[in-house]
């Protein structure tokens, strides 16, 4: 059976499924397809401005399809494994917040793995990433996606954001052994998009007649 | 673009309707986004969860929303639309739709509409028109 593990960068997908890679009894074989992309170079262009490969998505596919069995017992780890043929669907999810964190602190370790640029301030390009990133998973683009291709009976939405990775890949687990019932619409992040940091507008605090009596009329 | 704060006549905002899964979310501000003119989510009109994200609710919504805004003397707006819009709808959904009708029939002038949906991306990211 196959079975896709998607979510907005930074619930946790790549560090779950690898933890379930190496669990005794774990039968599925683990693909990461951030790295299957750059490996095989399945991309049709780059997106410069987000620092991003942009997938070849029917390349991926044709991959896939020639590299395993369409019965082999596959867990697909990428915020795209949705867009690919599955069984079933798990969809990470974290409050928007606990994503901009986890991003920001990922990115700033990697760039500290190779120099010493510890500085207050995240980088721009690895901020916009965060911050993409917190909306998208505020305005439930990945489970709208899943749940449009593959029906809500087949997605099971994960909340991770007071879980610990084990707590995750045993919640994985439960889906691809059949144990969990499918799960739509469990989180709401909408407080995300009025409160502070919102996107789109700067915060409410800094205007200066904030519910707009006043000078306007 | 610059907004002319006292000319009230032909003031201008920007509506963003912010469309999830689960709720419609609108917020007006001025076209520089630091004044907030109005805001509203669907867990103030519909009584249950799951209508946050429906037409009707993004139609109430939005009712209220135009009435404050030609309160506030704007006399447009611009509309950017940003979620996949509501439940197991394509992208921009009813909800969104439903906002930008409301405020149309309401008598605001409506600008530029567009959808500035996020792109999840971590070094890769979908083609456009994939699903998201
Ligand atoms: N359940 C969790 N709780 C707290 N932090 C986590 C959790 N899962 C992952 N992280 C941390 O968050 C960051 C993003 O995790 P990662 O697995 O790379 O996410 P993804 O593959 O979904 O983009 C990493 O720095 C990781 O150590
Ligand atoms: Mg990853």
């Amino acid at each position: 059976m196959r079975v896709a593990v998607t979510g907005t960068p930074g619930t946790g997908k790549t560090t779950a499924t690898a933890l379930l890679a190496e669990r005794e009894g774990f039968d599925h074989q683990v693909v990461h397809l951030n790295d299957l992309v750059r490996e095989y170079d399945l991309v049709e262009s780059t997106d410069a401005e987000r620092d991003s490969l942009v997938v070849d998505l029917d390349a991926v596919r044709a991959h896939l399809a020639t590299a395993y069995d369409d019965d082999a017992d596959l867990l697909v780890e990428s915020h795209l494994a949705h867009l690919l043929p599955t069984d079933r669907v798990v969809v990470l999810r974290a409050h928007p917040v606990t994503v901009r964190e986890r991003l920001v602190d990922r990115g700033e370790s990697e760039a500290s793995a190779t120099e010493n640029a510890a500085s207050a301030e995240p980088p721009p390009a690895l901020a916009r990433k965060a911050r993409e990133n917190a909306e998208s998973e505020a305005l439930d683009v990945i489970l709208s996606a899943a749940v449009d291709r593959h029906g809500a009976d087949a997605v099971h939405e994960v909340d991770t954001t007071d879980r610990d990775p084990t707590a995750v890949a045993d919640a994985i687990a439960a889906v691809v052994a059949g144990e969990r019932d499918p799960a739509v619409g469990v989180v709401e992040f909408s407080d995300y998009l009025v409160g502070e940091g919102a996107p789109g507008f700067a915060p409410m605090e800094s205007g200066p007649d904030a519910d707009g009596g006043g000078d306007g009329g | 673009m610059s907004s002319q704060e006292d000319v009230s006549q032909d003031r201008w905002g920007v509506a963003h309707v912010y469309a999830s899964f689960n709720n419609t979310v609108i917020t007006v501000t001025d076209l520089t986004g630091a004044e907030t003119i109005a805001k509203s989510s669907g867990g103030t009109v519909v009584k249950q969860n799951r209508d946050e994200a429906s037409p009707y609710a993004a139609m109430q919504m939005a009712e209220v929303v135009a009435e404050e805004v030609q309160a506030a003397g704007l006399k447009g707006l611009h509309v950017k639309v940003r979620g996949p819009g509501g439940n197991l709808q394509k992208s921009p959904g009813p909800g969104a739709q439903a906002t930008i009708r409301a405020l149309a029939r309401a008598g605001l002038e409506i600008g530029r509409i567009e959808d500035v949906t996020p792109i999840p991306h971590d070094g890769t990211r979908a083609p456009k028109n994939s699903g998201f």
